[in-house]
């Protein structure tokens, strides 16, 4: 027994002591740090609730909060309904050849800098960009896209589609195609067995798509600091000014804190919901 | 007089290159046990499957009913499919699986639960009524599978290869059940299967099909005793064919020249002429096998290779001087009075009725 185990140790080793290191380490670290002090722009060691107590009475925190977790949520909601129809055509309606293709080409927007992408959406969204000088041909306009919530979307976007519509198309691709013939079987039209018998039977993977798009849209700073303006800030921008305003890392901590157990909450359900089995009588 | 009740006219099916079934023609009529029987490839699923609209047929015309139904999609045809694999809805329990097809013709919640319920207990499974799919055996999710397909009341049953995951003895269960819950409902079941005990325990009549083509149809007990063709009589239980030349023919009979002798064979209608190649088909179990010669006038000398034992029915596997190879097959208490062994010569020998002749040339 011994040895297998050892065996099985051995190669598990090295991502545990990575997951301690570079993971729960910090992590705790954080958490020790929200009830630190700043004494002269210097942090000293304690324990105490002051920064709990100042940043969650204040007004502007909870603006953040929720601002944050309504655009996170908003994009997650777009996302997978953008991502649908495409990843039903991967998956149902391509050849083989084209799914792998364009599954193909969905990664290539991940071999060039997040940030770089969320630049040339200056380019395009500006007052004198490339669809203000498209639509001013036709008498509208000129919108004012950059420094709005639709520009932090459209970045919240740039960064989730793709792998919204990759994990998408693969858990639909998944689906048992004898389980939509024998919907079809028994009088249910081909419309409505992507709600009967496609969604549900493909819900794991869906909901996982929707958790990466909100994990990854929750915690974005590039696309809210460039292209939302960052006024009220988001989160993660909130926590930069925090830091540099008067060195408060232990305020920033707190806010760091209330982001981590927000999306801790909210995998933990995603998960239950994804991988719930009915429940059997 | 009113049309039969499913009616394949010159239907084929081609997947580009591939023909799959080539100018079917066939006849169900209300109420009747067809099996489809074959080897795989043979087409057979692909008929079931263009008889649930699945498969839109190339050529020729289906109706059900009196109706064309080519281009009729599933979802408008009332013909309920068991499938191989059974997919049962893996994220709907028990009774919500059986209710589907009511869901999908708008009947109600409580009008839903009262009939899937009945059905459930028909099948002797009510108890788990509200289990999760995975949580069931074989011969449960068998009966879920079967009770969803029935719900709606259809006139015709199609069954593809339903019982292929089952272990023997559940099958044998599940065909009482099959042909008691037919018989009772009075409509047509149309089985796919690849299992000749299946077709043959089951069906009113068998449908043998081979390389897309409908080899046969016919009762089980006629296509056993006389196929209609050599592929016939190999794909169907243990048959000796033996073929030769027509030396004579006289009132009913053809006498035919082989390797082992000329042995009388029954000829049914019009007896080939004389002179002409031809094949006949004896079954294994109609061939009499003994140490001594008995005289009859269809005998053969041959010595034993093998035994195959399958429960208490035995087939010895004998061979001819010149290589001709024979199958009888016997009780296993008549052997022990036999006590072959390999390389005994025995005598084998048949009545001239329990020989029919193959139409068309030798093969």
């Amino acid at each position: 027994m011994s040895r297998l185990n050892a065996y099985a140790l051995t190669w598990r080793l090295p991502i545990i002591i990575w997951q301690i290191l570079f993971f729960l380490g910090p992590l705790l670290f954080m958490i020790a740090m929200s009830f630190f002090l700043v004494k002269n722009y210097r942090m000293i060691e304690a324990f105490e609730f002051k920064n709990w107590d100042k940043m969650l009475s204040r007004g502007y925190v909870w603006d953040s909060y929720w601002l944050t977790l309504g655009m996170a949520a908003l994009s997650t909601a777009i996302a997978s309904l953008v991502a649908f129809p495409a990843a039903f055509f991967l998956a149902f309606k391509s050849s083989e050849n084209l799914r792998r293709w364009a599954i193909f080409l969905l990664i290539i927007p991940f071999f060039t800098s997040y940030l770089v992408r969320t630049f040339s959406w200056y380019v395009i969204l500006a007052e004198s960009g490339v669809i203000n000088a498209l639509i001013g041909n036709i008498g509208l306009g000129p919108y004012t896209m950059l420094n709005t919530k639709f520009g932090t979307i459209v970045g919240y976007l740039t960064l989730t589609l793709p792998l919204v519509v990759i994990l998408q198309t693969v858990s639909l691709a998944n689906v048992d195609k004898t389980l939509i013939q024998a919907a079809q079987n028994l009088g249910c039209s081909p419309w409505r067995t992507i709600r009967a018998v496609i969604i549900p039977a493909a819900k794991a993977g869906l909901i996982v798509a929707a958790l990466f798009c909100f994990i990854l849209s929750f915690g974005d700073f590039v696309a809210p600091y460039y292209l939302g303006g960052s006024k009220p800030p988001t989160l993660p921008i909130l926590i930069i000014d925090t830091t540099k305003s008067g060195q408060q890392w232990p305020r920033a901590a707190v806010v760091a804190v209330m982001m981590m157990v927000t999306l801790f909450t909210i995998a933990f359900a995603s998960i239950i919901l994804a991988y719930r089995k009915r429940a059997s009588k | 007089m009113t049309e039969s009740l499913v009616v394949l006219d010159r239907v084929v099916k081609r997947f580009g290159t591939f023909t799959a079934v080539r100018e079917a023609n066939l006849t169900i009529e209300q109420g009747e046990f067809i099996a489809i029987m074959g080897p795989s490839g043979c087409g057979k699923t692909t008929t079931l499957r263009m008889l649930a609209g699945l498969e839109e047929p190339s050529e020729g015309e289906i109706r059900i009913g009196g109706k064309r139904m080519n281009a009729v999609p599933p979802h408008e045809r009332d013909t309920p499919m068991v499938w191989q694999s059974l997919a049962l809805f893996p994220f709907l329990n028990a009774r919500e699986n059986v209710e589907f097809g009511l869901k999908m013709r708008g009947v109600d919640a409580p009008e839903r639960k009262r009939r899937a319920l009945e059905w459930l207990e028909r099948l002797e499974i009510g108890q788990f009524a509200e289990r999760n799919i995975e949580t069931l055996s074989g011969g449960q999710k068998q009966r879920v599978a079967l009770a969803r397909s029935l719900i709606t009341e259809p006139q015709l049953l199609l069954l593809d290869e339903p019982l292929s995951a089952l272990d023997a003895h559940l099958v044998i269960r599940m065909q009482s059940v099959l042909t008691r819950l037919q018989r009772e409902l009075g409509i047509t079941f149309v089985y796919v299967t690849h299992s000749q005990s299946e077709a043959f325990a089951m069906a009113d009549r068998v449908v043998i099909m081979a390389q897309g083509e409908i080899a046969q149809v016919g009762k089980p007990r006629d296509i056993y005793r006389a196929p209609a063709n050599r592929f016939v009589a190999e794909f169907v239980g243990r048959n000796n064919i033996l073929s030769g030349r027509i030396a004579g023919a006289d009132a009913g009979f053809v006498q035919v020249e082989t390797p082992v002798g000329t042995l009388t064979v029954q000829a049914d209608g019009t007896p080939p002429a004389v002179g002409t190649e031809a094949s006949f088909v004896v079954a294994a179990d109609m061939v009499h096998i003994d140490r001594a010669p008995d005289g009859a006038a269809n005998s053969v000398q041959a010595s034993l290779i093998s035994e195959e034992f399958v429960g208490s029915v035995v087939t010895l596997f004998l061979e001819a001087d010149d290589g001709t190879e024979f199958k009888v097959q016997l009780q296993e208490r008549a052997l022990a009075a036999l006590e072959p062994r390999t390389g005994d010569v025995f005598h084998l020998s048949w009545k001239a009725e329990d020989a029919h002749l193959l139409p068309g040339a030798a093969i």
